[in-house]
């Protein structure tokens, strides 16, 4: 059972670590995330580096729709920007590409703020819908903004570059990718712990009283769609590295659905929720792989007879998780966290 | 008690995924040749990667039971994409890393054609080919150890323009392209190739993907009053949308298309609308019993029912696959991309078996070659109606 947690002042009361096993288990994610690209194959390191960017994206989304309470289906038509703003500024200019990432979620945060001005009229699904049609805007500027876009074929991207050392390969990618990821997460985590954080809850609990409450309600639903854009943005700079093309089929509605699925299945409103989701949505597909190669040895023809089976039962998957645990995975650490603080004490 | 059973549930859930991820040892694939695969088995394109996949296997199958490549034993191992690009190269590298001896491999789009293609260039030591017949990927310099089993988009455009200007001579052509990387991929070096040969191509309509509702298109179709109507970018729909509007309407136009709309399957549920649909194909149909095909007839031995033309793509490139692997070996080369592209473009007047009706040669990423087909409604056929086309580099 946790026993002497009392805090004494409120910015220990608010501290993001606040006990000794949280800061254990953060030392073993720390730990963790530092070995990883010396433990995993290119396979696996792919994966993560997948991972990593989703989770970036995923965590913007959550920033949006968890904790603003604005839905928005055009996450992958910001990544989008985020990726065509990096993909033009590798090919037209010498410009670091930290300095490309930071102006692709730069772009991409300006056109999120204009995407969400309709936001202080509509919400719910019509502001999904608001959301779609921007997707639908920005598809056919990509499609027909030959000059900048490449058009239907899109851009090739040479690879970004390190103290002139270009990073190919995945364990090079992961390196850069990691941190920024790392520095998105804390930022988003103490984002809540400020004036800018309280007043998006505020908005997403009642927005209606929150501006009784002299919360400027247009400002801050604009911050918080520039923020998720620009998390957005800089998700897609990343991706765009990592595949070294972007087309405007690469990043389509599907993908935005994917990531409000992820942040559903992970916990809306909650940091690690984002992170959780993305990583079941990434990795399961992938884990049940395993499934149909494990019967392989049983079943003539088992790639293509196990296929549909496996798409099947990752669809089957999301439904039981929002049919049995609404709250999202998040909520499972929750309550795994709760056993412990109280053990032996509850059963 | 019910809580309970949820944790219970979850708990369940959640080992029973982790019990599925044992972990994948490197395979020991002693002296074997491996074709690896990211194929398109569910998702939109499944109707074409499940028929490729058959053909993989028939083709690898057969060379098999010939005794392999130089006594070599072929294996041809694949996973499902989806059609979703990051899974393909999800699989590529889980392939590539569980077996080191992957030199040969097959994508399942031109996204992951042009995704992996850094990787490749980096790695050296895959030569790869896929669904896409996309123009950019022809081009050796760019794509130097990618190859396409056939003609690309513009050159299927080629051959039917080139059987246009044989048969009527200046002729007024429509372009109908969908409104994406598939059906623009043809249309520039198409209208320049139009020009070329004295045909005029009098209107260009792009439609919406999944394009349903087509009155508008054809209504300008009508204005546009041409001899020819070539669709590309489509499998089916709203091809039969157009023709019968068009028909009821009194035109007069050839409607033509390119391969992934050449399937005879396709049209036989369309019915008599079908009828005189003509188009481009670089292979010959399954059910051609052509004396100088012996292949096919080997194929309906192994599969009495009829075999899309996915089928045969698949069966063709596992054939160049292997050939390209058997001329490198036989040269005593290392099996790389550079070495195995090399093979496959020292291919000169190449028998295929009669898949290919004319002998191929592959001078650089693709195979310039094909043939004009038209449905027949009442034989539910394609019926070739032009003799092998080959163009020239």
């Amino acid at each position: 059972m946790r026993i002497a947690t009392a805090k004494q002042t409120y910015l220990a009361d608010e501290a993001l670590i606040r006990t000794r096993t949280q800061m254990a288990w953060c030392g073993v994610l720390a730990a963790s995330l530092l070995a990883a690209p010396f433990v995993l194959d290119s396979y696996w390191l792919y994966l993560a580096c997948l991972v990593l960017i989703n989770v970036a994206s995923a965590t913007g989304l959550n920033i949006l729709t968890g904790y603003t309470g604005l839905v928005s289906l055009g996450q992958a038509a910001f990544m989008s920007v985020g990726a065509y703003t990096v993909a033009w500024l590798e090919r037209n200019t010498g410009m670091p590409f930290l300095l490309n990432l930071l102006l692709g979620g730069g772009v991409a945060a300006a056109v999120g703020m204009l995407v969400g001005i309709p936001s202080l009229r509509v919400k719910g699904l019509y502001l999904a819908i608001a959301t779609i049609g921007a997707s639908i805007i920005l598809h056919f500027v990509f499609l027909n903004w030959t000059s900048v876009t490449g058009g239907a074929r899109g851009l090739q991207v040479p690879p970004a570059s390190l103290f002139g050392t270009q990073l190919t390969t995945y364990f090079q990618l992961y390196w850069v990718f990691m941190p920024i990821t790392v520095v998105m997460v804390i930022g988003a985590a103490n984002l809540f712990r400020t004036r800018i954080g309280r007043a998006f809850i505020a908005i997403r609990d009642r927005d209606i009283s929150a501006g009784v409450l002299g919360i400027p309600l247009l400002r801050y639903k604009l911050m918080s769609f520039a923020i998720s854009s620009f998390y957005a943005g800089v998700a897609g700079g990343m991706w765009v590295y990592f595949f070294r093309v972007v087309s405007p089929e690469s990043l389509t509605l599907a993908d935005s659905i994917f990531f409000l699925a992820a942040i559903i299945v992970g916990g809306m409103g909650s940091i690690l929720g984002a992170i959780l989701g993305a990583i079941f949505m990434t990795l399961v597909p992938e884990v049940l792989r395993y499934a149909v190669e494990a019967a392989s040895p049983y079943v003539a023809d088992a790639g293509s007879l196990l296929s549909p089976i496996r798409t099947i039962a990752f669809g089957a998957l999301i439904m039981l998780f929002l049919v049995f645990e609404p709250q999202g995975l998040a909520e499972i650490v929750q309550r795994i966290r709760r056993f412990f603080h109280l053990w032996p004490f509850k059963k | 008690m019910s809580g309970i059973t949820r944790r219970m549930l979850m708990a369940l859930l959640a080992s029973s995924v982790l019990a599925t991820a044992a972990p994948a040892f490197a395979q020991q694939d002693v002296d074997e040749i491996i074709i690896g695969g990211s194929m398109p088995l569910t998702g939109v394109f499944a109707f074409a990667g499940v028929a490729i996949e058959a053909g993989i296997r028939d083709y690898v199958k057969m060379i098999n039971e010939e005794g392999g490549i130089n006594g070599k034993p072929v294996r041809f191992i694949y996973e499902d994409t989806g059609h979703q690009i990051d899974q393909a190269v999800a699989i590529f590298n889980k392939l590539t890393t569980q077996h080191r001896n992957i030199h040969l491999y097959y994508g399942d789009s031109t996204g992951f054609s042009r995704t992996i293609n850094p990787e490749l260039e980096r790695r050296g030591d895959i030569m790869l080919t896929s669904v896409s017949f996309a123009s950019e990927i022809n081009n050796p310099e760019t794509f130097s150890n990618q190859f396409i089993a056939g003609p690309d988009y513009s050159q299927m455009v080629s051959i039917l323009l080139e059987h246009i200007a044989k048969e009527k001579p200046g002729a007024r052509i429509v372009f109908v392209n969908s409104d994406g990387e598939f059906g623009r991929d043809p249309i520039e070096p198409s209208t320049a190739r139009a020009k070329e040969l004295g045909l005029e191509v009098v209107e260009q309509i792009i439609t919406p993907p999944g394009a349903v509702d087509v009155s508008t298109e054809v209504l300008k179709l009508r204005r546009a009053r041409p001899d020819y109507t070539i669709f590309h970018g489509y499998i089916l729909s709203p091809l039969p949308e157009f023709m019968t509007q068009a028909r009821q309407l009194g035109l007069e136009t050839k409607f033509m298309g390119t391969f992934w709309s050449m399937d005879s399957s396709i049209w036989e549920d369309v019915g008599e609308h079908a009828d005189g649909f003509m188009g481009v194909m670089p292979y010959r149909y399954y059910y051609d019993d052509a004396a100088d095909a012996p292949m096919l007839e080997r194929i309906r031995q192994m599969r009495p029912q009829y075999q899309p033309t996915g089928y045969t793509q698949g069966f063709l490139t596992a054939m160049l696959m292997t050939e390209a692997a058997k001329r490198a070996l036989d040269a005593g080369k290392e099996l790389n991309g550079a070495n195995l592209k090399a093979a496959l473009n020292s291919i000169q007047d190449f028998d295929t078996g009669g898949i290919i009706g004319v002998p191929i040669s592959i001078s650089g990423n693709s195979i310039p070659v094909g043939r004009i087909y038209q449905y027949s409604a009442s034989a539910r056929r394609m019926e070739p109606v032009s003799d092998w086309i080959s163009l020239k580099d």
